[in-house]
């Protein structure tokens, strides 16, 4: 691995701070120094890149990643991939998400068993390039509610999306079968959804013995847990039993606020608010009118999200990005859209949204002191972009503005060389 | 696609002829010109191509691996290739076909998968862009009978997922299990039709009755397939020749009688020996073992000696005999297949010329894509060419070192590009 020294770059620092002009210097895969000026800095036998003053900023954060979602329109549809096609997909998705701009992923279930795991073993032994990643199991649900796709007469777990579980007992097992095969998160589906019309989002579906026995194994083998939280009582249900990472979190009161500012220190909420925007307005190519997506419920949820995570923007709960794609309606690596939303529906600044995939993106990924930031010491993922995201954010999720992606100061993308685009010399 | 230009390169077009100096325009995915320059001549310039300045080095069609194992895992054993999860085999099976790329083959035949849809799923993703790796023919987990080689079940652990192949006993066992390939997708059924002394079932034994075999041929050409078969034994390949089983491996042992229906048949047969697993198996597994003592008792020495022998004979009767097999064992790692080549020279006593073309003019035919696809350096052909810096007609062990594959293009696109010498310090971002 060889030194990389940017000079002549914009450094948006990811911590909330202005932007200034200046040099990073990457030894080995960390920050060496970043240097806030624009004078000279001796290159000492790095690689020099001329950012011909683009932005450098921290590779981003995807908050609630599935990389086995398959961009398909239903649940059955994601599940019906065979095995090894299904590995193969994961790990070209998380290669695409690396070259998309996002060093992290949270996962947050898969559709096998082992796919999390193994995708994310493979990343780790330098066997695909992909993002630094947390695996996570399947979702964890109970007969009928989301992710239980075995139907009556088929009702084999192979069919199922979900693993379900029915009984404190069940769940021990289910999770300690997860724990075993080395997933970093087990995922709980506490609530419905609107996707699975027989358990809506306002609707709380697992009892209080069957979570607790779950994050009791995740307590003894030091993991995580996640949390599927549409409705008010399922992400009081999640706070009580000390799970930190809320999915959704649509439908809240008073109570279920207080709670979550009260553990604001340790709490992220990743809503994924993309796919209730899709459904309502870009899904009707897959069969979901606005009219069916409103009858869905999908109107009502909106609108109850927005208010939510606004009230919850403004009382200092950290807000992140990522969420629900791979459907359909919301494909990958369109992902840095939630950026855009969040400035547009939940009163957020730019600054605001790029510090929920940076700053606090290093945060969820449990390396807060050393990642997330452009900050001497600090592990060097990084991107280089052509343009101001705080004035056009939506150039983050355009391949062409994405000069370089750096992960573990090692090019993931590579800038382009201006005389290899015509000519190339064998020996 | 850009179109691009090779000049000034060494062309070994795999006709046979001496390598001259000349230019190789690709244009799409094909060659569309093959020019020879020196002595004043030149190419006439095109306007939009890429030019690679070759620099003298040697322009050539790329390789044919006649007999691959993707999914081997470079373990020292059948049941240890066998235990890795399939999430994790896939993996290893798209690293593997990238490797080969890597290493200048272009194109590779399946020969056997561990699993039974590995190979389809990997040929699949390398097509439809998922993945990197060769041209690839799928074929199916080695098809045997109870206690034959790839029956690594045990007594007291019977299930057939703890089989290294697929295991049949009687004709419609075998239709059954043809059939359900074929379904998959392969390209090939693999037979066993021979022991392999390392399972202790020497390797001059046949393991199949006739009527197996007739099943396994007629159902896989009822559906347009090919049958490959794992003969070592003077019978099995004889089977082959009558049957008309297209792909022989291994071949050691033969008579007269064997090597004459052999020469009688040569345009319908291809046989790829896989010396490497002979000789490394004989010499070079100490390490896991296998001392020169141990593979004597089981009979690969004489095996190695037999099969030297039928290789001398069937070169000397115009058969094709190819590069590759059996590389992906701990002693035998996938990416050193080229070692085939100089086997073939040292050991077969080719010349580095036929050599070459073994693994091109004689590959191209193996992989099935009609006439004048592959396998050449001609106008027309699918532009699949290595540069190499270097000359394997002088050395053909250059051809195992990835620092002298200086280029590899499989279908007119740049697998790995040639180093480009200047800019190596400063990249112009925007």
């Amino acid at each position: 691995m060889s030194n990389v020294l940017f000079t002549n770059v914009r450094i948006l620092d990811g911590s909330g701070a202005l932007p200034t002009p200046g040099s990073v210097l990457v030894q080995g895969n960390r920050i060496r120094s970043v240097g806030r000026s624009a004078a000279a800095v001796p290159s000492a036998g790095a690689i020099v890149i001329d950012g011909a003053g683009a932005t450098l900023m921290p590779g981003m954060c995807e908050a609630h990643t599935h990389f086995s979602w398959n961009d398909a329109a239903t649940l059955a549809g994601i599940q019906s991939m065979p095995l090894e096609e299904h590995v193969l997909w994961c790990a070209k998705v998380a290669r695409r998400y690396l070259e998309a701009g996002f060093t992290s992923c949270v996962g947050a279930a898969c559709a096998k068993p082992r796919l999390d795991v193994v995708t994310r073993n493979a990343i780790n032994s330098g066997q695909i390039p992909g993002p630094r990643y947390l695996a996570a199991s399947q979702e964890i649900t109970v007969p009928g509610g989301l992710g239980d796709e075995t139907l009556p007469h088929l009702p084999f777990p192979e069919f199922s999306f979900g693993v379900n579980v029915n009984s404190a007992d069940e769940m021990r097992k289910a999770v300690r079968m997860f724990l075993k095969y080395g997933v970093d998160t087990i995922k709980l589906n506490l609530s419905g959804d609107n996707f699975t019309p027989d358990s809506p989002a306002d609707t709380t579906w697992m009892s209080d013995a069957e979570v607790a026995a779950a994050m009791d194994e995740v307590r003894v083998r030091k993991k995580r847990g996640t949390a599927h939280a549409r409705s008010a009582a399922s992400v009081k249900q999640a706070l009580r039993h000390g799970i930190d990472v809320i999915y959704h979190a649509s439908y809240t009161d008073e109570e279920s606020l207080d709670m979550l500012e009260a553990a604001k220190d340790r709490v992220f909420v990743a809503p994924g608010i993309a796919i209730l925007y899709a459904m309502l307005h870009e899904a009707e190519a897959f069969g979901i009118t606005h009219a069916k997506a409103v009858a869905m419920g999908y109107q009502h949820e909106w609108d109850a999200a927005i208010e939510s995570l606004r009230a919850m923007h403004r009382r200092g709960i950290r807000v992140l990005p990522g969420g629900d794609y791979g459907f359909a309606f919301t494909p990958h690596c369109q992902n840095a859209r939630d950026l855009e939303f969040f400035v547009k529906y939940l009163g957020m600044t730019p600054m605001e949204a790029i510090r929920s995939t940076t700053l606090y993106g290093g945060q969820i990924m449990m390396k807060g002191h050393e990642l997330g930031v452009v900050k001497e010491g600090y592990l060097a993922d990084l991107l280089l972009v052509d343009g101001d995201p705080l004035a056009n954010l939506s150039i983050l999720r355009d391949p062409k503005r994405l000069l370089a992606v750096m992960k573990d100061g090692e090019f993931a993308k590579m800038p382009e060389i201006e005389s290899e685009r015509a000519w190339g010399r064998a020996a | 696609m850009a179109d691009v230009q090779f000049t000034n390169a060494r062309i070994f077009d795999g006709s046979g002829d001496l390598p001259f100096t000349g230019d190789v325009l690709v244009q799409g995915n094909r060659i569309a010109r093959v020019t020879r320059t020196g002595h004043g001549a030149r190419s006439l310039p095109v306007q939009g191509a890429t030019t690679v300045d070759a620099a003298g080095a040697f322009l050539m069609p790329g390789m044919v691996e006649a007999h691959t194992h993707f999914s081997w895992n470079d373990q020292p054993s059948l049941d240890a290739i066998q235990r890795m999860p399939p999430e994790e085999h896939i993996l290893w099976c798209a690293e593997v076909a990238k490797r080969y790329l890597d290493m200048g083959w272009t194109s590779c035949v399946g020969a056997a998968a561990a699993k039974p849809r590995l190979d389809v799923v990997i040929r699949n993703a390398i097509n439809d862009g998922t993945i990197v790796g060769p041209r690839y023919l799928a074929a199916s987990q080695e098809i045997t009978v109870p206690g034959g080689l790839g029956d690594t079940t045990q007594p007291h652990l019977p299930q057939p997922e703890f089989a290294f192949g697929a295991v049949v006993s009687g004709s419609e066992e075998m239709r059954r299990c043809v059939r359900m390939f074929v379904k998959y997708g392969v390209d090939t059924l693999k037979i066993n039709l021979s022991g392999e002394s390392i399972t202790g079932m020497a390797s001059e034994m046949s393991q199949f009755t006739q009527a197996e075999i007739v099943t396994c041929v007629e159902e896989a050409k009822a559906w347009g397939k090919r049958v490959a078969a794992h003969a070592r034994s003077t019978w099995s390949i004889k089977q082959c020749v009558n049957l008309g089983i297209e792909v022989i491996y291994h071949a050691s042992f033969t008579d007269s009688e064997t090597l004459d229906l052999l020469e009688a048949h040569k345009k319908e047969h291809f046989i790829a020996p896989g010396l490497a697993w002979l000789i490394n198996t004989s010499h070079h597994a100490s390490e896991w073992g296998l001392t020169p003592e141990v593979t004597r008792k089981m009979g690969y020495h004489r095996e190695l000696e037999a099969a030297v022998e039928s290789m001398k004979a069937l070169r000397r009767r115009d058969v094709r005999i190819l590069p590759g097999g059996d590389y992906g064992f701990a002693w035998t790692p996938h990416g050193t297949n080229a070692k085939d080549l100089e086997y073939f020279v040292k050991y077969v006593g080719m010349s580095t010329m036929e050599a070459l073309l073994s693994a091109t003019a004689w590959g191209g035919p193996m992989m099935r894509m009609g006439k004048g696809q592959l396998g050449h350096v001609r106008e027309g052909y699918l532009a699949d060419l290595l540069l190499i810096d270097g000359d394997p007609l002088a050395d053909i062990t250059v051809l195992q070192d990835k620092a002298r594959i200086l280029a590899v293009m499989k279908d007119g696109a740049f697998h790995r590009k040639p180093p480009v010498r200047a800019a190596r310090t400063t990249r112009w971002a925007a």
